[in-house]
């Protein structure tokens, strides 16, 4: 492996960009995009198997995503194995590549991605779906695996959104189901095959591998019960331009059993495991010198859950003086504790997720906190020091009714009551509201979508009830239609995605190019309605065809049932197993003593 | 707190940052070193490094001028040079440091030695820039969102060598830094692509050298200052 000698020829990447690139990037926005160059970059030359990584949006988005940076630093340190990546260009970069008839480069060699190997996507939502497309348009790659040859690299899948992966079955050639860590030697050995067919066929051999039109099976999600005891990634690629996330981070768990009815994550990643305190706190500590980073975020899904945060905060804000210590959520149902411990030193906003406005609905939706709590909370946060508190609600949630909607603007009026009495007019508060996409695997996975005209009616419902002073922001229904319509896609949805990308959508999740024309002639082009599930309630879901999540149909089933009568499961953190099925042959909790 | 004054060298993919990530690179490359930079007072503190003169995006500069500030305690020297260059992002390269003392140095650019290709008649080129020497004037309005400022650019912008090159030409020229501003490397090189016919894109920019007023000595490389125009 080259690591990159300051000073020496190498260093400055003297022979690249090529002039070719190097026209391209005089004429874009943030050339700095597609030039890679970052600290800790790992170049192999001449190693193979070249595999190219790929996180479909653009650069300052997916040098943030830390599941790519897993990746990168085990293939291209502990396999031998040169990874590579690339990131979705921008429509200005995009346009003159076309023009120019220059194929997508990656940032380490500028060698053109069509010449790996593999060609590896994490894939974090529906909305990135058309970008997919996108890059590999520009890439010069055939769109369908069926029209690949042996010139062309394999295509592999992976990330949240393979829950369900039957919107981009026919463009990828595999697709891996879970948490991919402990399979990556049998993937680079896979890719050591002479041709392309025997690499699919190895590569249909690896646990979690799915080829669609050839797996007679769905794949068993992968569980990596090797997280609790491997240090997390150490020497992250971190950018020289600004990124979304400028801080260091360190995953301290992985999986969530608090059982939210609505979250695919909390189900998708199962079970808890959990990172010990030395390793997080010697993992921060190394972090802080690879990166220059001068915030340290202790992430998972539910960070305050993590059974050594406590220590871990201690320990960690002790590691350097004025170190920041972020982590990304706090349960409300234990928020007051956790703000006492939290807020020291801390200065900023926060969030908290009552999800939904009333008590029966929390009920249903498993989030049982109740008013008391939220209360509590919300004063922890103010007397903290906190001067920005952004609450979170969803509306369109199964069940839901205008009272549950009109209790949102409530909460939020106890929330703007205590920031007035105890942040003394100095406290911020805002509400985002986003409208809820029932997704596969998650006990409403074959619940109806609320529907447009519903989700409307209801975010004027809000705004009109909503306290004089309160910001609040909802999230684009248009958006949310598309996004209802591929999360639960079954076979054919395929081809809303590509007509809408032949029709000039890009970038769906940014809010400037979404273009929801484009959708509406992709809908009416292929006899798809916007929205509507192509699932009905009797009906096995598509995606079971594909991947057996390890959580059980019948778990869920009863999920929904107990959702319908307000009833709650209790968090297996707490000694009560649920039966959820994820348990077994290997696979079980591991919580920290 | 001390001043220091810090070279550096930017190229390959380093030559396409802006200059708030060149500065921003520079911050992290002290904090991996080690190296700690002192930090504003207020509510918000920011590490205390400035660029005098940006470079623009996409060129490489050879002699880079950073001034920084660091607590008192903070060794320069070797040590602290090798720590950084260890640090460094590919392409951004600590040269010298030199250590300014307790007075902020406000160093201010004279002039600056630009080398950059333009592709296209070599001929038709080079005529251009001889008719660029040749004029008296050389009208060119920058129009930004602060509205519209009218330059000559022979008034900034001095060329010193024409060569030509596989596929088009190498131009060198120095530009002059004066009171009221000065002109853009791509303005002069824009009016000599309409002159010669050719694509105004310009290839491998670099900023070869800059001459200082107001530095220590010791730093300045040159010394000897071009005439101005």
């Amino acid at each position: 492996m080259t690591e990159y000698a300051p000073g020496s020829p190498e260093s400055s990447h003297a022979d690249r960009p090529s002039d070719e690139v190097a026209r391209l990037l005089a004429r874009v926005t943030r050339p700095g995009r597609y030039t890679g160059g970052e600290f800790n970059v790992r170049v192999k030359p001449g190693a193979s198997p070249r595999i190219v990584l790929s996180y479909p949006d653009v650069y300052e988005i997916g040098i943030s995503n830390p599941a790519l940076q897993i990746l990168y630093t085990y293939l291209n340190d502990a396999t031998p194995a040169a990874a590579e990546r690339a990131y979705c260009p921008w429509p200005d970069m995009a346009g003159l590549m076309r023009s120019g008839h220059v194929p997508l480069w990656t940032l380490e060699t500028m060698l053109p991605v069509a010449g790996c190997h593999l060609w590896g996507f994490t894939l974090p939502h529906e909305l990135t779906y058309t970008n997919v497309l996108e890059m590999l348009d520009l890439a010069g790659v055939p769109l369908r695996a069926e029209d690949r040859t042996d010139d062309d690299p394999i295509l592999l899948g992976g990330g949240p959104a393979v829950a369900n992966p039957w919107p981009l079955a026919p463009y990828f050639d595999a697709f891996f189901m879970g948490e991919v860590e402990h399979r990556l030697d049998a993937i680079v050995d896979a890719m050591q095959e002479p041709t392309r067919a025997r690499r699919l066929t190895a590569l249909a051999a690896v646990p979690g591998v799915w080829l669609p039109g050839v797996s007679h099976a769905p794949a068993a999600r992968q569980v990596f019960m090797g997280f609790s005891s491997t240090p997390p990634v150490l020497r992250p690629v971190v950018p020289v331009m600004e990124a979304v996330h400028d801080r260091a981070v360190v995953e301290v768990m992985r999986g969530c059993t608090a059982g939210c009815r609505f979250c695919q994550a909390g189900m998708w990643y199962r079970p808890v495991r959990e990172r010990p305190v030395d390793l997080v706190v010697e993992a921060a500590d190394r972090l802080l010198t690879e990166t220059g980073c001068d915030e340290v975020s202790l992430i998972s899904l539910s960070s305050c859950d993590y059974s050594g945060i406590e220590e871990a905060l201690t320990r960690v804000r002790a590691l350097r003086p004025g170190l920041r210590v972020s982590l990304p959520s706090l349960r409300i149902d234990s928020a007051a504790d956790n703000l006492a411990r939290f807020a020291a030193g801390q200065r900023g906003s926060i969030t908290l997720a009552p999800e939904a406005g009333t008590q029966t609905l929390r009920d249903a939706i498993n989030k049982g906190i109740d008013e008391a709590q939220f209360e509590e909370a919300v004063r922890a946060t103010f007397e903290g020091g906190f001067t920005g508190l952004k609450l979170y609600f969803m509306i369109g949630l199964p069940g839901e009714t205008d009272e549950d909607v009109a209790g949102i603007a409530r909460m939020a009026g106890t929330a703007a009551r205590l920031a007035k009495e105890i942040g003394r007019g100095r406290a911020r508060l805002s509400v985002s509201v986003s409208s809820y996409v029932p997704k596969p695997h998650t006990a409403f996975q074959l619940e109806p979508f609320a529907g447009e005209e519903t989700l409307h009616r209801r975010q004027r419902l809000v705004r009109q009830a909503m306290p004089r002073g309160v910001r609040v922001s909802f999230h684009d229904v248009a958006a949310s239609l598309v996004e209802a319509t591929l999360a639960r896609g079954g076979p054919g949805s395929d081809a809303l995605v590509e007509a809408a990308w032949l029709a000039g959508a890009r970038f769906d999740g940014w809010s400037e190019h979404f273009d929801f024309a484009a959708w509406e002639k992709a809908a009416a082009a292929t006899g798809m309605v916007l929205g509507e599930s192509q699932v009905g309630e009797e009906a096995e879901a598509p995606w079971e065809a594909a991947v057996d999540p390890g959580v059980e149909r019948t778990f869920l089933d009863e999920e929904l049932l107990k959702a319908g009568r307000g009833a709650l499961t209790e968090d297996c953190r707490s000694g009560v197993c649920g039966a959820c099925g994820v348990c077994g042959s290997g696979v079980e909790m591991e919580v920290l003593a | 707190m001390t001043w220091w004054l810090l070279s550096f060298s930017r190229s390959g993919s380093a030559r396409y940052l802006s200059h708030l990530d060149t500065s921003r690179a520079l911050q992290r490359t002290f904090a991996r070193a080690g190296v700690p930079l002192a930090l504003s007072l207020g509510m918000r503190p920011k590490p205390r490094i400035s660029l005098p003169l940006p470079l623009p995006v996409g060129a490489a500069g050879h002699e880079e001028l950073a001034v920084v500030e660091v607590p008192d305690e903070t060794r320069g020297g070797p040590a602290a040079l090798s720590a950084l260059r260890d640090a460094a992002a590919p392409g951004l390269v600590p040269q010298t440091i030199v250590v300014a003392g307790e007075r902020h140095p406000r160093p201010q650019p004279c002039n600056a030695e630009y080398r950059c290709t333009l592709d296209g008649d070599a001929g038709a080129i080079a005529a251009a820039v001889e008719r660029y020497a040749e004029e008296e004037h050389t009208i060119h309005e920058r129009v930004s969102p602060k509205g519209t400022r009218t330059l000559d650019l022979k008034d900034y912008v001095v060329p010193t060598a024409v060569e030509a090159v596989a596929g088009g030409a190498k131009i060198s020229f120095t530009i002059h830094y004066r009171e009221d501003g000065a002109a853009r490397p791509q303005e002069f090189v824009d009016l000599i692509a309409r002159w010669a016919g050719v694509e105004p894109a310009m290839r491998g920019l670099e900023r070869l050298r800059v001459v200082w007023e107001g530095l220590p000595p010791g730093l300045d490389p040159g010394a000897e200052r071009s005439e101005s125009p």
